[in-house]
């Protein structure tokens, strides 16, 4: 299976290798992600929180305008989580036809598809 | 290397590359062409006409659309229909195919050519079936070639299975749905090659207009899924997988909302579900992909693989309970039937009763698809061999559509494509193995004994084959030294030959005279094919259309006419006349009143019709010259279905004679003779004998020379093949008696003499 | 089935106080029919003209043209070219067994189809007409049977019975003297249809009038709970039929009724019978002078709106409106009448969703209007006003509207319950134009990281 070998960074962090797992996970994740992948991780934080708050106001308070609710962000979320996948350059050797050049337009293209039918949704 | 035949060397590669794309082009066009052509025969022959049944609804919904703009279609309310419910048509049909004939139109004025609405919808299939064939070869080239590609389009371009329901004239949602399953599969299988978000929304945009236009979108719905969970499973995960299949769920399952007859479905019901499971799985799997990738501790990953299980596992029961709940609907049974044939007939029966919905009959399979039948096992055997994520889809898609082809006769249309792609992928690899001119080392051909017999003893004689599979074929005259056996085994052994081409060069054939055989044996079957496909009867009856035109020219505009739903949207469409029932069948309880009016007395009846307001009361009768698509035969459907809404008044026993004979001569049980719907079939029937013995030429029985007598109806049209009759449905009397009397008194019977009538009993 | 009520209505009763007396005392006063003038009077041989002088010239006063035919002359023809000639015709052929080709019971059915009134007169012998009888749910005694009465006490044969008229009874004339009457009685069947005018005194039953043999029968039919009995209040002697095409039939039991003899013979001493002015009171009405109504037009709108819709909306108010007149004889003119209270109008679609009470519209005369709420239901829906009530016209109105659910722009739309989610998908729009600028703005390359990491 590919796209496993992005390993070694996470072990030259020897000091944290016997801290928490989670710890361990968090520095892993911190010293060997590009920032520009910290930007689409910040995005997707972004939308998990916004579609938590959503889902709990579904169930809390009123779901009556379904349509709004499935109207939500978690389109947004795999559109951005697919972006990241396919500029993470551990990922090259699985997207070779695709540049982050390419996968940014996509996923530019794919959004503006998907907020036409979310506000097409909401009306 | 031994080359079986020479080819021309001074050829730089560009021109090669070049001169094929050409020939693709030309190859591609005249591809479709034929496609186009073949289906035009109707309109030659005949004249541009609307036929069948669906097609006429769809015509008129077109006709609206184009006359009164998108708004009004989409709030239609068609009061004719279902008469007096009423139809919310913008709510309930998927309007993809009006739509695409809308805008062609609306773009056709823009530039000036004012064609007519209904030429576009006549011209629609035809030219859709073009693009099915293109979409086609982009399908197979991904599977396989560009070769396999073109044949593959001249497959489909000429199918039976698929001609039938796409020529001149079939305005059904089949027409462009074909088109748009595969091409929507073929973004699929792009996206999922590339791991480009740009062709899973694509994909998704084109699932979108197939949910638009087609109840078969389900179809996609449960494929692509599937296909997911099944790389999964053989531990194909990769982010290819996750980028395509999210855009196009994500996107996909948004827009499909949008069509308000879908609504909400894709959330709230079973038939979804599955591709809402893989979504949630995928995201899981990715989760756990993405956080194996930081960590590599092994505890972490199995107490990883564990959590991931347990989602699953709690994401099922969730699914469980939220269905037991009601938040999801439960399978329909459309849906059930389709595993259990018997259950429609049991359960549902206006399922059951729609001929497209019976189980298909082994004939059909060659009827619609000819040899391609033969070669479909092949090419799903080649896929195995090669087993890239895109085979496993072909093979997927291969067993689930040939199953179900299986169950009903109308999804004989989803097999049509994959047969046709499987059989080209087999095809074009006999044809690879056969043209390649290279020949194998002799000594190692030993091994495959056949092929070296039929090789040693054939001189290689060379000539030019040319570039294109056809040319080579023709120009050849097959070889009469070629033993008995090759002939009969060369087909096998090709395909033999085609499954280990690629494992090892040193197999292969020799010489020049057992490829030019089992080429032409090839090309045989492909020009049979051809000639089979092109076996299409027309025979249109014009009683129909005599029939309804008398309607449209005799009866008022609100005259409602009942008749059995097949011919509702006929009536609506040719004689612009309300209907009781139509072919949407929606509405079971309304379908079982009409069943009830026709398998009851005139007496139970009349009260029915009278309360529906119907006028006119029509019947299909094919005892005269044999049409065996009447009522009559269809009459059982109609008792079935009322006796399961009212089964203390109608029960379907009392229909058949003591035997369990279904009869319509003397012997014809009194519930049968009394129903109104044996009454208008046979309602002076006799008497076109004169006074010879009556014969019902589909029953094959004699028909009671004295006829039944009508009371409450009365005879208004027969057409001239007695196919259509019409009977108009008489008013109250204006005495206030009832029907009968006023009746027997109109023919100057003698009333009884009737004496006061008891005012109070006797105290005794 | 609509229900006939036997109770009329106030007004009714009030207008026909004024009219009718105005007609009594006006012996000459010019009354027309609704419907035309022209009466074809279809007299045997065997009666003679002059015995009805004073009934068919108060008739011909009236203003009808009378034309006489004997059953058996071809000519004037009652139907030609599947036209009626006539608007009514009076078939005073009691005895009368055969006709010319064109009267048969199914032509004067026929006449009835096309809106011709008949009166039509029964004897005690077996007739075409006596079994014509029979379709419209009458019930004849056997031939030869006429009604015989002992009371009261007289000078007259008992086969000639004074008959005290219907007290409360709209359709003839009130106070009027006892009617003499011989023939024979109708029993009614169970159609309501069926408008009696004259009952037979309770004393009263058919029998063998020679020899008054039949009180035998009569004992045993009493036993029986008086089946197969043709006796009492309950037998009718004048009985009208208005068919559902509103055309009217009177069968009258006895051609005697008429005669001049009968409408000049005293009931008691310088008291003149009543017939006269029954007679004038049954030929009123059947030739449709009396108690004639038709609704003109009925408009139907949304509230606050006046002209019709093609369509209504589920949950629509609409006002329904039917203007309604009658007939007024005595001008020759058709009258706005406010005066039925008891009319209603029915929302349909297969069955009745709303039934509600059509009042007329006060200082408004002939207007009645209602205002309701459209049914939460799509469908083809009728407004149908049906009025039957025993001895006036039918009012029967039925008009189609269909009734769609809203359109897509009439939801409610952008509810204040989902703002958390147009606030979601809104931040998450936001969101994504800041995410793009930053990508686009943050341009210049990091160090390959993952590159580099990835190159091991």
């Amino acid at each position: 299976m590919p796209a496993t070998k992005t390993a070694p960074p996470a072990k030259q962090t020897v000091s944290h290798a016997q801290s928490h797992p989670l710890l361990s996970l968090w520095n892993a994740y911190y010293e060997s992600t590009s920032t520009r992948l910290k930007t689409i991780d910040a995005f997707l934080v972004f939308l998990v929180l916004s579609g938590v708050i959503q889902f709990l106001y579904c169930i809390l308070v009123s779901n009556f305008p379904f349509n709004a609710f499935l109207a939500g962000c978690v389109g947004q979320f795999v559109l951005a989580a697919s972006l990241r996948a396919q500029v993470n350059p551990a990922n090259r050797s699985e997207f070779k036809e695709v540049s982050p050049e390419r996968a940014f337009a996509d996923f530019a293209l794919g959004s503006i598809v998907l907020h036409f039918f979310v506000y097409n949704f909401l009306g | 290397m031994p080359l079986a035949y020479s080819l021309p060397s001074n050829l730089s590669p560009a021109t090669v590359t070049n001169t094929s794309s050409l020939l693709r082009i030309i190859a591609l066009s005249l591809i479709s062409g034929a496609a186009i052509a073949s289906r035009l025969f109707a309109v030659i022959n005949f004249e541009s006409i609307i036929h069948e049944f669906d097609p006429w609804f769809n015509y008129r919904a077109t006709r609206v659309l184009a006359e009164k703009g998108f708004y009004e279609f989409w709030n239609w309310f068609d009061p004719t229909a279902w008469y007096p419910l009423g139809r919310v048509v913008g709510g309930t049909i998927y309007p993809g195919l009006m739509a695409t004939s809308g805008v062609i139109y609306n773009v056709l004025h823009a530039l000036h050519l004012p064609v007519d609405i209904r030429n576009i919808c006549v011209l629609l299939a035809p030219g859709f079936s073009a693009l099915t064939a293109w979409s086609t070869y982009m399908f197979t080239k991904e599977m396989k070639d560009e070769s396999a590609g073109l044949l593959a389009a001249a497959f489909i371009g000429i199918a039976p299975g698929y001609i039938s329901r796409s020529v001149a004239g079939s305005y059904d949602n089949e027409a462009i749905a074909i088109f748009l399953l595969m091409f929507t599969f073929y973004c699929w299988i792009k996206a999922l090659k590339t791991g480009s978000a740009f062709f899973g929304t694509l994909t998704a945009l084109f699932y979108f207009y197939m949910v638009a236009a087609w109840g078969g979108y389900a179809f996609i719905t449960n494929m692509i899924p599937l296909h997911a969970l099944a790389l999964v499973l053989m531990g194909r995960f990769s982010s290819r997988l996750y980028v395509a299949y999210s855009s196009w769920y994500a996107i996909g399952t948004l827009a499909s909302m949008q069509v308000p007859f879908v609504g909400f479905q894709p959330v709230r019901t079973s038939e979804h579900m599955a591709a809402l499971g893989v979504f949630g799985l995928l995201q899981i799997v990715a989760f756990a992909e993405l956080v194996r990738a930081h960590v590599s501790s092994k505890q972490f990953q199995s107490i990883l693989y564990g959590s991931v299980i347990a989602i699953a596992v709690l994401g099922a029961l969730a699914f469980g309970g939220l269905t037991y709940k009601g938040w999801i609907a439960p399978w329909t049974g459309r849906f059930y039937s389709l595993w259990d044939t018997g259950y429609a007939k049991k359960y549902i029966p206006i399922i059951a009763s729609v001929s497209e919905h019976q189980p298909t009959a082994w004939p059909s399979f060659f009827m619609d698809l000819q040899f391609l039948i033969f070669l479909f096992p092949a090419g799903v055997v080649l896929c195995f061999r090669e087993l890239r994520d895109e085979h496993v889809f072909v093979i997927i898609y291969a067993v689930v559509a040939s199953y179900f082809a299986g169950v009903m006769v109308r999804l004989m249309l989803t097999l049509t494509p994959v047969v046709c792609v499987a059989a080209a992928v087999a095809f074009s690899s006999l044809l690879d193995t056969y043209l390649d001119p290279a020949e194998p080392a002799v000594s190692e051909a030993a091994a495959l004994s056949a092929e070296a017999d039929i090789a040693a003893d054939s001189p290689a004689s060379t000539s030019a084959a040319g570039t294109g599979a056809a040319a080579s074929g023709t120009s050849k005259k097959a070889k009469k030294a070629a033993s008995a056996d090759s002939s009969s085994s060369g087909f096998g052994s090709g395909l033999a030959a085609a499954f280990s081409n690629k494992s090892d060069k040193s197999r292969g054939i020799f010489g020049l005279d057992t490829r030019s055989l089992v080429i032409a044996n090839a090309l045989g079957m492909l020009l049979f094919f051809v000639l089979h496909c092109t076996y299409v009867t027309q025979h249109i009856i014009d009683d129909f259309r005599e029939a309804y035109y008398w309607l449209r020219q005799n009866t008022p505009k609100d005259a409602v006419v009942m008749s059995w739903w097949d011919y509702g949207y006929q009536i609506a469409g040719m004689a612009d006349r309300p209907t009781l029932v139509d072919n949407n069948t929606w509405n079971n309880t309304h379908i079982a009143t009409v069943g009830k009016a026709m398998s009851s007395s005139e007496e139970v009846a009349y009260p029915i019709l009278r309360k529906h307001d119907v006028d006119y009361v029509l019947v299909i009768f094919g005892g005269l010259i044999g049409y065996s698509g009447d009522d009559i035969n269809k009459f059982l459907w109609m008792v079935r279905i009322a006796q399961g809404v009212w089964p203390d008044e109608i029960q379907e026993p009392n229909y058949f004679t003591q035997k369990g004979e279904y009869r319509i001569d003397d012997a014809a049980p009194p519930a049968m003779k009394n129903s109104l719907m044996y009454k208008m079939s046979y309602y002076r029937f006799a008497d076109l004998f004169g006074g010879n013995q009556a014969i019902d030429r589909v029953r094959g029985q004699q028909v009671p020379k004295t006829g039944p007598t009508l009371d409450h109806l009365e005879e208004a049209f027969t057409s001239e093949n007695w196919i259509v009759r019409i009977y108009q449905v008489k008013k109250e009397d204006p005495l206030g008696r009832d029907l009968k009397s006023a009746n027997a008194f109109e023919q100057g019977k003698k009333r009884k003499k009737s004496k006061p009538l008891v005012r109070r009993k006797a105290v005794v | 089935m609509t229900i006939f009520h036997r109770q009329r209505s106030q007004g009714m009763r009030f207008l026909r106080g004024l009219l009718l007396p105005l007609v009594a005392l006006a012996g000459f006063a010019f009354a027309r029919s609704s419907t035309g003038d022209s009466v074809l009077v279809l007299l045997d041989p065997s009666l003679d003209r002059d015995n009805f002088s004073i009934f068919f010239g108060d008739l011909e006063k009236q203003g009808y043209k009378l034309t006489f035919r004997s059953p058996k002359e071809a000519e004037p023809q009652i139907i030609k070219d599947d036209v009626a000639q006539f608007a009514h015709v009076i078939v005073f052929a009691p005895d009368t067994k055969s006709y010319a080709a064109d009267i048969t019971p199914q032509s004067l059915v026929s006449l009835l189809n096309k809106n011709t009134n008949l009166l039509l007169a029964l004897s005690t012998k077996q007739t075409p007409i006596t079994s014509l009888a029979a379709e419209f749910s009458l019930i004849l005694p056997p031939p030869g049977t006429p009604l015989i009465s002992h009371f009261p006490e007289r000078d007259t044969p008992a086969t000639i019975i004074p008959v005290e008229p219907p007290r409360a009874q709209s359709l003839v004339s009130s106070n009027l003297a006892p009617i003499w009457f011989s023939g024979v009685p109708q029993a009614l069947g169970n159609n309501p249809m069926l408008v009696p005018f004259l009952k037979a005194p309770p004393q009263s039953f058919a029998s063998d009038g020679d020899s008054d043999s039949g009180s035998d029968a009569l004992v045993e039919a009493a036993e029986k709970g008086g089946e197969g009995l043709w006796a009492g209040s309950q037998l009718s002697l004048v009985t009208g039929f208005q068919t559902l095409k509103n055309a009217r039939a009177t069968w009258v039991g006895g051609i005697d009724m008429f005669t001049d003899e009968f409408f000049n013979k005293e009931v008691s001493k310088g008291k003149q019978s009543g017939n006269r002015q029954f007679a004038r009171d049954v030929t009123a009405w059947t030739f449709q002078e009396s108690n004639v109504l038709r609704i003109d037009t009925v408009e139907h709108h949304r509230v606050n709106e006046t002209l019709p819709r093609e369509t209504y909306t589920i949950n629509d108010r609409v006002t329904y409106t039917a203007y309604i007149s009658k007939f007024n004889p005595e001008l020759d003119l058709w009258e706005p009448y406010s005066n039925i209270k008891d009319m209603q109008l029915e929302f349909t679609m297969l069955d009745p969703h709303i039934r509600t009470a059509l009042p007329p519209v006060p200082g408004e005369p002939g207007k009645y209007s209602v205002t309701f709420r459209v049914p939460d239901r799509h469908g083809v829906f009728k407004f149908v006003v049906d009025y039957k009530r025993k001895g006036s016209t039918y009012l029967e109105s039925t008009t189609v509207v269909p009734v769609v659910p809203p359109r897509h722009d009439e939801y409610p739309r952008f509810l204040s319950a989902a703002w958390p989610y147009y606030a979601g998908a809104i931040s998450t729009s936001a969101a994504f134009v800041i995410f793009v600028a930053l990508w686009l703005g943050g341009d210049e390359r990091e160090p390959k990281k993952g590159k580099g990491a990835k190159a091991e």
